[in-house]
Order: structure tokens, then sequence, then C-alpha cells
């Protein structure tokens, strides 16, 4: 997939709509299902995707193979869009603010709500779900999120120096558990 | 690797997720300005360990995207709109963001993943130039046709200090500029009513600014009938058939 993906992008540079037809195909689930987990507002999320795929659109050609995965270029465009929205969301109102604690502290107590989103269940089971918790809900609060290391700090009432930590060995695991996959 | 690099490893993992900040954020930053191929090595591997948990997230978007995309770049005329094809006007964005460009293509990885990010603002900022620019050519066109008309819309009494102005055509439509009003409320849209033979015709929908100002495109009416007056009501967001609500502007 990652091939197809490499040489869609290098006809997409030259202007080829049925190869961003393709793409789209192939890629869009990754972004749209990132971009939910980040902003769970429907609309907000399917108009933040359509930038993102717009951009991709038109930064086809910036694509370079040696710097990594097609897959890996969509996430991190996914992830930024997404954060900046939320961000955005979140300076807009107090009461966003507010709601998203809540979220933010409901989903640090695994188990506790049976009603947490189908989305999150799979990204436990998942990837993420390998981790250890203390280091999960820690790259859960950048990734989805968007937290800094300070502000993460913050919110868990942990030392700085221990979320670093938890971060890098949660992250160390994540690529570990990218052997399989390529 | 050299002992001295172990704070740079737990440094790029957090970069990579986007949590870095304060001192640590300016002392990665200047660390890999040096040049560290480990880094970069390490920031691309945690990029692809970051796609698995997306893949866990895996969502079709609705089809409707999918239609509103390609439609956009079917009307998209250049076949890459980029910002080097604009008009004469904007070359200056062009220049800067082929600048930006060149500049990213040299640098290292983690500097061009920040140009990439200025080049889709860039091109979105070109894209909201584009249809400014395309917006004053339609006004600048309906003012040199003689047969157009300047009518003044006077506040009423919800926003006596309100004031609009309606470039109008019968053949190609207008449009509409006001100032002074209050931004309507959340569920509420201004509406433009058009009277033709003593009957309020649905003419548009608009919103204003924080300072009160609103434009609106105007489309010609059905078969070109002679417009009387103009009036502006405060209605539904959908819009309605027919005025409901205070008037807040409106022609002699």
């Amino acid at each position: 997939m990652s091939n197809d993906g490499t040489e869609l992008l290098r006809r997409m540079a030259g202007g080829d709509r049925d190869a961003f037809a393709a793409f789209y195909d192939a890629y869009a689930p990754l972004a749209f299902g990132l971009i939910r987990r980040i902003l769970r507002n429907a609309a907000e999320a399917e108009e933040v995707f359509q930038e993102v795929f717009w951009e991709i659109w038109q930064s086809a050609a910036d694509y370079d193979p040696k710097r990594g995965s097609p897959e890996a270029w969509v996430v991190v465009r996914a992830k930024s869009r997404g954060i900046d929205r939320a961000r955005a969301i979140r300076r807009r109102s107090e009461m966003t603010a507010g709601a998203l604690t809540q979220v933010v502290t409901a989903a640090r107590e695994p188990g506790r709500d049976p009603g947490v989103g189908a989305e999150e269940r799979g990204a436990v089971r998942g990837a993420l779900g390998q981790l250890p918790q203390n280091q999960r809900e820690i790259i859960e609060l950048a990734y989805f999120d968007g937290l800094t290391q300070t502000e993460i700090a913050g919110r868990l009432n942990q030392p700085l120096g221990t979320v670093k930590t938890r971060m890098r060995l949660g992250m160390d695991k994540l690529r570990s558990l990218m052997g399989p996959r390529r | 690797m050299s002992p001295t690099h172990e704070p740079f490893d737990e440094l790029a993992a957090c970069y990579a997720l986007g949590a870095l900040d304060g001192d640590d954020l300016t002392r990665f930053e200047a660390h890999l300005a040096r040049g560290c191929t480990e880094c970069e090595h390490a920031l691309a591997q945690c990029r692809e360990a970051l796609v698995q948990p997306a893949v866990d997230l895996r969502e079709v978007p609705p089809p409707r995207v999918k239609r509103a995309l390609m439609e956009r770049l079917a009307r998209s005329r250049a076949r890459r709109p980029r910002p080097a094809r604009l008009g004469p006007g904007l070359k200056w964005v062009a220049s800067v963001a082929v600048a930006a460009g060149l500049i990213a293509s040299v640098v290292a990885t983690y500097v061009s993943a920040r140009y990439e990010q200025r080049l889709g603002e860039m091109a979105r900022e070109a894209s909201a130039l584009r249809e400014q620019i395309s917006q004053q050519r339609q006004a600048l066109a309906l003012l040199r046709d003689p047969a157009t008309r300047i009518i003044t819309l006077a506040g009423l009494e919800p926003s006596p200090k309100a004031q609009g102005r309606m470039i109008w055509n019968e053949r190609d439509g207008g449009i509409l500029v006001a100032g002074g009003l209050p931004p309507a409320p959340q569920g509420k849209a201004y509406e433009l009513w058009a009277v033709v033979g003593g009957k309020p015709i649905p003419a548009g929908l608009f919103g204003v600014d924080a300072e009160g100002r609103g434009s609106a495109r105007v489309e010609p009416l059905a078969g070109g009938p002679e417009v009387a007056q103009f009036a502006v009501t405060l209605e539904p967001a959908g819009g309605v058939p027919a005025p409901t609500g205070p008037m807040y502007l409106a022609s002699k």
C-alpha cells in the first residue's frame, strides 16, 4: 500500500484527479478516524478533514518518500490540523475547555464508563491498548487532546520529568510494535 | 550512541507527539538545526509509530465529503491550484510561497514539515484573496453598467444607525453592503427582500461580523422584474419564504 500511495502522490503532483480519488479511497479513513477522535464534534471534524485532503491535493509535490511513508505524512497533517482546530475551539470558549477537562477526566478511568465511544474502545484494544495505562494516558493527552508536556504534568499532577519519561517509554513501545506491520 | 545524546532521545519522542514546550523545545530545535541524523531518524521512526493508533481508529467519512472535494477539484481551473498560478496582483504571495518552498527543500526534515504547514496556510490565504478579487471584479463590472442603480437602505427602529447600499442591476443582480447592524443572535440571520409589484421576494441571507458589517452577492430575480424597494429583516437562520421578523433596513 505504501508504494501505491507514493505512486498516487507522484501522479497527484502532476494534477491527476483520478489519482487523488484513489488516494482518497485508500487514506481517507485513516485521517477521518483520527480527526473524529481529536474533535468529537462531527461537523467540525468533517470540515477539518476536508481541509486536510484539500491541502494534500495542493501539496502532493512536497511529499518525499525518503522522509517517511504516505501514511505517516497523512497522519501528521490530520493530527496537526485537528489539534489546531481543537485548540482554537478551546480558546473560543471557556465552557468548551471545561467540557474537555470532563472528557479527559472520564477517559482517565478505564472501564469506569461503559458509554465510552466505540472508537475509543477500538484504540484501547489496538496499539495504544498495549501500553501500560500510565504511559497510554499521557500519549493520548498529547496525541488526541494536543496538550504539551507541561500541560499534561499539570493535568495529571505528575512531575514533568515523570511525564517525559513515560511519554518516551510509550513511544519506544509503539515503535517496537511497528515491526510486524512493515 | 554518545552518552551526551541521551536527553535528546527523550525529547525526540515528545517532539514527535507535538508535546515539547518551553526550554526543552528551544533546546531540541537548536540541536536539530545543528543537524543530527540520529534525531532525524528517531523522529521519522516516531512518526511511523504514530500511524498504528490512527489505523486502529479508521473510519470511512460520509460519501458527501468526497463528492464535495471532487467538485472543488473540478472547479479549480488550474491543474494544481498553487499560489504560483495566481493573477498578477497576487504575485508576491506566489513568490513568498516559492521562496518558502525552496527553503523547505534545503533544510532539515523537521523544518520542512513546518514550512509545508505554512505553505498550506498560504494556499488557504491565497484562495481567500482570490475569492475577494473575484468579488471586487464583479462589483466593478456591475458599476460600469449604465443600467446599474445604487439604492440606499436606511436603518429602522431596532437599529436606527444601521445603513445599507444596494448596487443593483435587474439583469445581473447585485451586491448588498450593510453596516451598523447588531450581530444576528444564535439561529438567526438577516434576510434581504426585493419588493416587486408590492410583494416581497426572498433575495438572500447574510450575517454580519463583530463590527456589524455584512455583504452579500444577490442573484438576479427570475425574469428580471423591476424591483421597487429592498428591505432587510431578521429571520430564522435557514431563511423564510415571506418576512416574519422585525425589519432592520429598508430603501425608500
